[in-house]
């Protein structure tokens, strides 16, 4: 899955999951959009159905500090790419 | 610091109709909320009880997904009442968000059918069963998901009551908001109830044997409050909220006033948690009189619970004799609406007001044969034109609790 079709993907998620049209790559989600606390749990859980895998606590910590952007979330994806298989990818 | 509480707003959602121009029209026409119990994926099938007072008028919400998030179906009833209450108040955005603006509202359960999915998912026995939970599952069913869902949409930063108190919990929380206001500890109070269709609650009280059941095919005729025929109480939804308002405060901003709250009681049976108790009904019809400072000749009506149950009508009949005598008319208005739960007590108010206001008195539907142990009070069986100065509202509930409102038509 290329950078480019992660992108595509985590767009779909805020516009279907978060009513969210087409945020800018490095727009602060929860200055400009709102997207607070809550809203990452929920993303965490659409990326690991978009990972198939199961994210552990710690990750997910991590996670929570770094998902402020869609540039951030992306690099987030990736970073699992090499040893995760992106669900639907290469359809 | 003693202060004049007035009522200066309210909006409900029922099924006689959510605008007071079709609740007053239902109300003198004798309309009946009652409608078949809906299938669901659950248990609706075994139940005894197949009628259900149901909510049939669209309800369009409009609220933004942030909001929407963090609620289940009650809160959207809850946040609808609401927001029409702030829209008809007039209240500046300012005051509501002063931290002199506090919310006194519940439910039952917060949100059943958010509990159900999540009970649906442990039972699933699945590995990842935990992520199958939502991260707003608990803020959409936690008892104070209304509350608190309010105080996030208008930005009300003021005190938080929540009462879940089953049928007193409205009664509860405009009883509670009346004292805060009176107190001074708040200037003004959003009070009410909500509870959304849920077919749990039926079994509950169907396994208490405590339903209407003879009427499935006939749901209009049922609830029958103190009639003979009555054979038990029908679930109901729905939701009401009230906005009480400092007197001097809510004359100062010329606000129009609906009625002013005189008195509020509330005690506890002291023992059995279902049964309903005459020693402790009588007590707090007493207490709410004193509160009020009032004698019972004053009373002109009176809402009874009157839930239409065998024994729960009788002893609510028998305490309004001790205290009362037949001098005020006595009406159950579950009869049109079914029992709406947490929000009985504010919908039986705001119906209450919207009668003061006209000059009428609604009959309680179906009262055909007055069952001879409930007939020794003033029994409203048909539409009466009257002038109601002083009204009271009763209401018990599961866990031997009672309450009393007494509310005033308005009088500078």
């Amino acid at each position: 899955m290329t950078r480019q079709e992660i992108e595509v993907r985590i767009y779909d998620i805020f516009r279907d999951q978060f009513e969210i049209e087409n945020p800018g790559p490095d727009e602060d989600l929860r200055e400009v959009h709102g997207f607070d606390s809550i809203d990452a749990i929920e993303l965490l859980i659409e990326i690991e159905k978009l990972l198939q895998v199961q994210l552990d606590q710690e990750t997910k910590k991590d996670a929570m500090t770094r998902i402020r952007t869609i540039n951030g979330i992306c690099d987030y994806v990736e970073e699992f790419l090499p040893s995760t298989r992106v669900a639907g990818a290469g359809k | 610091m003693d202060r004049r509480v007035v009522i200066t707003a309210a909006s409900a959602i029922t099924p006689v109709g959510n605008s007071k121009e079709k609740i007053v029209d239902s109300l003198t026409k004798g309309v009946s909320g009652i409608r078949p119990l809906r299938d669901d994926d659950l248990f609706a099938d075994y139940l005894h009880c197949r009628v259900y007072g149901t909510i049939e008028d669209p309800v369009e919400y409009g609220f933004d997904r942030k909001f929407r998030k963090t609620m289940g179906p009650v809160s959207f009833y809850a946040c609808k009442v609401v927001k029409e209450l702030l829209a008809w108040s007039g209240l500046d955005p300012d005051f509501i968000s002063s931290g002199r603006l506090g919310v006194a509202f519940g439910s039952t359960h917060g949100s059943p059918s958010v509990q159900r999915r999540i009970y649906k998912a442990f039972f699933q026995q699945d590995a990842n069963l935990a992520g199958a939970i939502g991260a707003v599952d608990y803020l959409k069913s936690m008892v104070h998901t209304t509350a608190v869902n309010i105080t996030k949409m208008f930005h009300i930063t003021g005190r938080v009551i929540c009462s879940s108190t089953a049928c007193t919990t409205s009664s509860q929380s405009i009883g509670f908001g009346y004292e805060m206001v009176k107190y001074g500890m708040q200037d003004a109070m959003i009070c009410g109830g909500a509870d959304e269709y849920d077919t749990t609650t039926v079994a509950v009280f169907d396994n208490l044997l405590a339903c209407s059941t003879s009427y499935n095919d006939r749901p209009h005729l049922t609830p029958r409050p103190f009639d003979s025929d009555r054979d038990g109480l029908v679930v109901a939804e729905g939701a009401g909220a009230v906005l009480l308002e400092e007197y001097e405060s809510a004359k100062k901003r010329g606000a129009r006033i609906l009625g002013e709250i005189i008195g509020f009681s509330c005690n506890n049976n002291g023992g059995d948690l279902i049964l309903p108790n005459l020693e402790g009904i009588t007590g707090t019809i007493g207490l709410g009189l004193q509160s009020a400072g009032i004698s019972p000749g004053e009373v002109d009506f009176i809402s009874a619970h009157a839930t239409a149950t065998k024994m729960g009508d009788v002893i609510e009949s028998r305490a309004i004799e001790k205290i009362y005598g037949k001098s005020p008319l006595v009406a159950g208005l579950k009869s049109y609406t079914g029992h709406t739960m947490a929000s009985c007590g504010v919908i039986e108010t705001i119906f209450t007001l919207y009668m003061m206001e006209k000059g009428f008195i609604a009959p309680t539907l179906h009262l055909e044969n007055i069952d001879p142990r409930c007939a020794g009070i003033s029994h409203v069986t048909e539409l009466t034109e009257v002038p109601v100065k002083i009204a009271s509202i009763q209401n018990f509930a599961f866990g031997g609790v009672n309450t009393s409102l007494l509310i005033k038509a308005f009088k500078p």
